[in-house]
């Protein structure tokens, strides 16, 4: 069932929140236990075979974690073995069913192997309840965890609203929440959760979705060998990845939204990553919660052995002005680009999802080394902020567009063929009826090597114009984040102490202008359900 | 400041109200025709925003105009020829253009076919068929597009059970959608602007699309444009149609239409239609005009063979209409009579084809196909295509060099 269906909008979401309320009226247990019911029967709606294959993982998982919670204190010995079973055990499950016919696809490639690749049913969202049953894991085994039960536990994984696309969750940050949720109607949580929706279900439908029409040929094309000119290219490049952005965190404030109707905060897990101005800021603000995870659960354990056992050997380590190139390359470029590796395996089972993760982690790793040499350029960082914000920004806007060409497309090939095209290889082109509308600038042009094509000039421009509305409200408006700022719209959210005056003007408030406004972007986003689309990020 | 109940209760009722607008707004306009509504000057007079939703909105209005005249056809169907064409004789009228702009054309011919048939009263029924469209098998559809739902029979006769549901889906789409919204705000907005498009209720259509890029960019450039495309038609499907052995295909499409018309005692006529000799020549030149004579060989037996009562017309060919000549680059006032580019006739065109076919003008083109007078009508054209290759100055795109004679006083050759 996807957010942005008739049946989910009209039908499970009232009666589901309409019984939550009702129920916790009387009795907050069943409340919660209504909940997770219904978060069951959202997961079963889609492929009810999904259940049978979800809840045997849920059960071992609960069994483990049991074990870990028993162990813990007086067995470290035994309290490893566990914990390390249980995440081969999620991996294993996750391996199977997402990167069996890859690997062996993999080895039919390299090695000329015949082994049959199966047809094999991919859970929904099974990536992301993954990472959170291992982080449940490695919490317990932490002691970071309180006492939980069978119901506890199989609401925090399958709460519904972050089910199938997250944010990734912590168990400590959830149980806390529902243990002191009244698990009645509030209106200004229904109101806040209310003015997320719409604003997810607005930007999902209005933003993202009619871009697909401008993206999806182009692409086809470059996977089919078929150059592109610069301008369509660009208009590629450009166009998915405001796609993503606004179908992602679209999806992400619908998410928020649902959440805060039953009370809960789920946390931020998007802040306007294409305002970042370096490549580390840019995964501080891009799908947060999966930042969060791959850091504390991959890259700080491998950078932190690492680094004991330099201290062990008496080898430099990395940090400050001293840092050597060797402490650089194995305590920082190592994890960090293993750790973008596994982030590109984690988005998807193809070769184009691990280049980009490779990609971004050799970016990373460019951006620290630039940290770490700046201060020798130039020694002042107030006026560096100052002098180079624009440039790092545009040079960070380039890198990510460029970047997720790669996630969009189907081969490695195609990839390499629409970045030929953006940097110019196969000609600049503009539609002839443009063309010959520039009058004498279409000379300027001309001189330029910039030459008319006989292709739509309608549906050129209307890509221009579609990209640069979209990029507007992307760099220069203020997120949802920040328009809800004074609610807390994500967990621990705190708004600028110093907001812009676009934000001041735009801050929502529970007024008679902004409910007004608010059904006016409402009623844009349900009279635009007609044509379902899936969110991008529900095939991960 | 209200509360956050008070914003709950405020929010729900505006979103009530504006919902309940936009019905209002759409019901009055009907962007789509779906509903009929009476055209308001200055509001909803002109419907340019039917045309890209043409199957839904021309079912609709086939249903309300009671046609005796049926034409059914694909884009150049759908454009060049008007309903109220002071050709069509008083017996024929009231006459509806259910041209269908889009892939599957002939199939998507038989199944309009279909259901304006199915709405009874339909007595002369006009298939205007591609040419090109033979040249790639559509082969068996059994799936039904959301478009098709629509109809009142299934292929096999039977009443369609997705109807009612379909219908329902139509109205609530046509009324409350934001796509639908847009379209009834843009669809005001361009009453009053300059030629602006129009489907009209008997399912013609204004030429405004193109006269105003004729205006803007001149028949050079259309012309230009549409060419670069169709050399890659050709290219792509080169191999293919050349080497294609056997009947051509969808021509049990064509017999499937014979016998609905004959099992419902409607007057079928078939045509061949029109194109440019710029388009031509290049199917010439790339050795593939031996197709073309097939499949117009095929079709006469066909038609010799099963319908009895049905006319063959063929307006393919190298005629002086379709050799009109193409303004120079560059030359954006010139406009052409009969055609706006390679594929696409004007209705002036239509105007001649509709006299031609109603017995109204004289012969100077097109010709009743049988197997008897084919390879008659063949050779003429070959001679057509010679003079036209030898006068027009027409100098092909790279790679289409062909069979055409060296020079011209050597007859052009194609490969048997």
């Amino acid at each position: 069932m996807l957010f942005n269906s008739y049946t989910f909008i009209f039908f499970f979401l009232p009666v589901v929140a309409a019984v939550f309320w009702a129920a916790g009226q009387r009795s907050k247990e069943m409340a919660l236990l209504w909940l997770t019911a219904a978060s069951l029967l959202f997961y079963a709606w889609w492929r009810p075979v999904n259940v049978f294959l979800i809840a045997p993982s849920i059960l071992v998982n609960f069994a483990l974690a049991r074990g870990l919670e028993r162990t813990r204190d007086d067995r470290p010995g035994l309290t490893r073995l566990l914990l390390v079973s249980g995440i081969v055990f999620n991996l294993c499950f996750l391996g199977y069913f997402k990167y069996l016919n890859f690997f062996a696809g993999v080895v039919n490639d390299m090695f000329g192997a015949g082994y049959v690749l199966t047809q094999l049913i991919l859970p929904l969202g099974i990536s992301f309840i993954t990472f959170q049953k291992i982080a449940f894991l490695v919490d317990v085994a932490a002691g970071r965890t309180d006492r939980f039960t069978i119901r506890d536990y199989a609401l925090f994984v399958l709460f519904f609203p972050q089910l199938i696309a997250g944010p990734i969750v912590h168990y400590r940050e959830m149980m806390p929440q529902f243990r002191v949720a009244s698990c009645r109607f509030d209106a200004t949580d229904t109101s806040v959760g209310i003015a997320l929706f719409s604003f997810g279900l607005a930007k999902k439908l209005l933003l993202a979705d009619p871009l697909s029409t401008i993206v999806q040929p182009i692409y086809a094309q470059s996977a089919a060998g078929l150059p592109q000119s610069m301008t369509d290219a660009w208009i590629a490049a450009l166009g998915f990845t405001l796609q993503i952005y606004f179908d992602f965190s679209g999806y992400t404030d619908m998410a928020l939204g649902i959440a805060r109707m039953f009370g809960i905060k789920l946390p931020m897990n998007f802040n306007s990553p294409l305002k970042a101005t370096s490549i580390i800021d840019f995964w501080l603000r891009w799908h947060v919660s999966l930042t969060r995870f791959l850091t504390a659960y991959i890259y700080n354990p491998i950078s932190l052995a690492l680094t004991r056992r330099r201290m062990a050997q008496g080898k430099p380590v990395f940090g400050g002005k001293n840092t050597t190139a060797s402490a650089f390359l194995i305590l920082l470029v190592m994890p960090t680009v293993l750790t973008m590796l596994v982030s590109g395996i984690w988005h998807g089972a193809g070769y184009t999802y691990i280049a980009w993760g490779l990609m971004h982690g050799l970016l990373l790793c460019v951006n620290h080394l630039w940290r770490l040499l700046r201060p020798r350029f130039w020694p002042h960082a107030a006026s560096y902020q100052r002098w180079f914000r624009l440039p790092a920004f545009l040079l960070t806007f380039g890198a990510v567009v460029f970047a997720m060409v790669l996630f969009r497309s189907t081969t490695i090939g195609g990839a390499f063929l629409l970045w030929k095209g953006m940097v110019g290889a196969f000609g600049i082109t503009v539609p002839a009826a443009v063309f010959a509308r520039l009058g004498d600038a279409a000379a300027w042009l001309a001189a330029l090597g910039i030459v008319p094509a006989w292709t739509s000039g309608s549906l050129f421009l209307e890509a221009v114009l579609r990209i640069a509305v979209l990029l507007f409200i992307a760099l220069a408006l203020p997120n949802t984040l920040e328009i809800l700022g004074r609610y807390e719209p994500a967990l621990g959210y705190r708004p600028p102490k110093n907001p812009a005056w676009l934000q001041q003007r735009l801050a929502w408030q529970p007024n008679s202008a902004w409910a007004v406004g608010l059904a006016g972007i409402s009623l844009a986003g349900l009279l635009s359900l007609g044509q379902l689309s899936e969110f991008l990020y529900w095939q991960f | 400041m209200p509360g956050p109940v008070r914003f709950l209760r405020l929010w729900a009722i505006s979103v009530v109200v504006l919902g309940a607008l936009v019905v209002v707004v759409n019901l009055v306009v009907d962007p789509y025709l779906v509903f009929g509504t009476p055209r308001l000057p200055g509001i909803s007079a002109l419907k340019p925003n039917a045309r890209d939703h043409s199957m839904l909105s021309k079912t609709y209005a086939v249903a309300r105009a009671r046609p005796v005249t049926v034409l059914f056809g694909s884009s150049p169907t759908y454009l060049g020829f008007s309903a109220q064409d002071p050709a069509w004789p008083a017996s024929m009228k009231p006459v509806f253009n259910y041209g269908i702009p889009g892939g599957y054309a002939t199939s998507a011919s038989l199944d309009t076919m279909r259901e304006a048939i199915a709405l009874g009263g339909v007595k002369n029924a006009i298939v205007f068929l591609d040419f090109q469209n033979f040249f790639i098998a559509e082969g068996p559809r059994t799936w039904w597009t959301e478009n098709e739902r629509r109809y009142r029979t299934q292929r096999d006769g039977t009443a369609n059970p997705y109807r009612p549901l379909q219908v329902t889906a139509d109205m609530t789409l046509s009324l409350l959608t934001m796509r639908a919204l847009v379209d009834s705000a843009d669809t005001v907005l361009r009453q009053f602007g300059r030629d602006t498009l129009n489907l009209a209720d008997d399912g013609s259509t204004t030429e405004s699309d193109f006269s105003n890029a004729a205006r803007a960019d001149g028949m050079h450039d259309l012309f230009a444009q549409k060419e670069s495309f169709e050399i890659e038609r050709v290219r792509r499907g080169l191999s293919r149609v050349r080497n294609w052995t056997g009947p051509l295909p969808n021509q049990d499409i064509v017999l499937d239409m014979i016998r609905l018309a004959k099992a419902h005692d409607v007057r079928l006529t078939l045509v061949i239609l029109p194109h440019h000799a710029q388009a031509l020549e290049l199917y010439w030149r790339a050795g593939l005009w031996p197709r073309v004579e097939q499949l117009k060989a095929e079709l006469a037996d066909l038609v010799a063979r099963e319908g009895s009562g049905v006319v063959l017309w063929d307006f393919l060919d190298f005629s002086s209409y379709n050799a009109e000549p193409v303004p120079s680059p560059g030359d954006r006032k010139t406009q052409t009579q009969w055609f706006w580019e390679p594929t696409h006739f004007k209705q002036t065109l239509g105007h001649i084809i509709i006299a031609r076919i109603t017995g109204a003008a004289t012969p100077d083109f097109g010709a009743i196909l049988t197997p008897a007078n084919v390879a008659e009508r063949n050779a003429l054209v070959r001679a057509q295509q010679r003079v036209f290759a030898c006068t027009s100055g027409y100098k092909p795109p790279a790679g289409f060099s062909g069979t055409v004679g060296d020079d011209c006083g050597t007859p052009a050759k194609q490969p048997s």
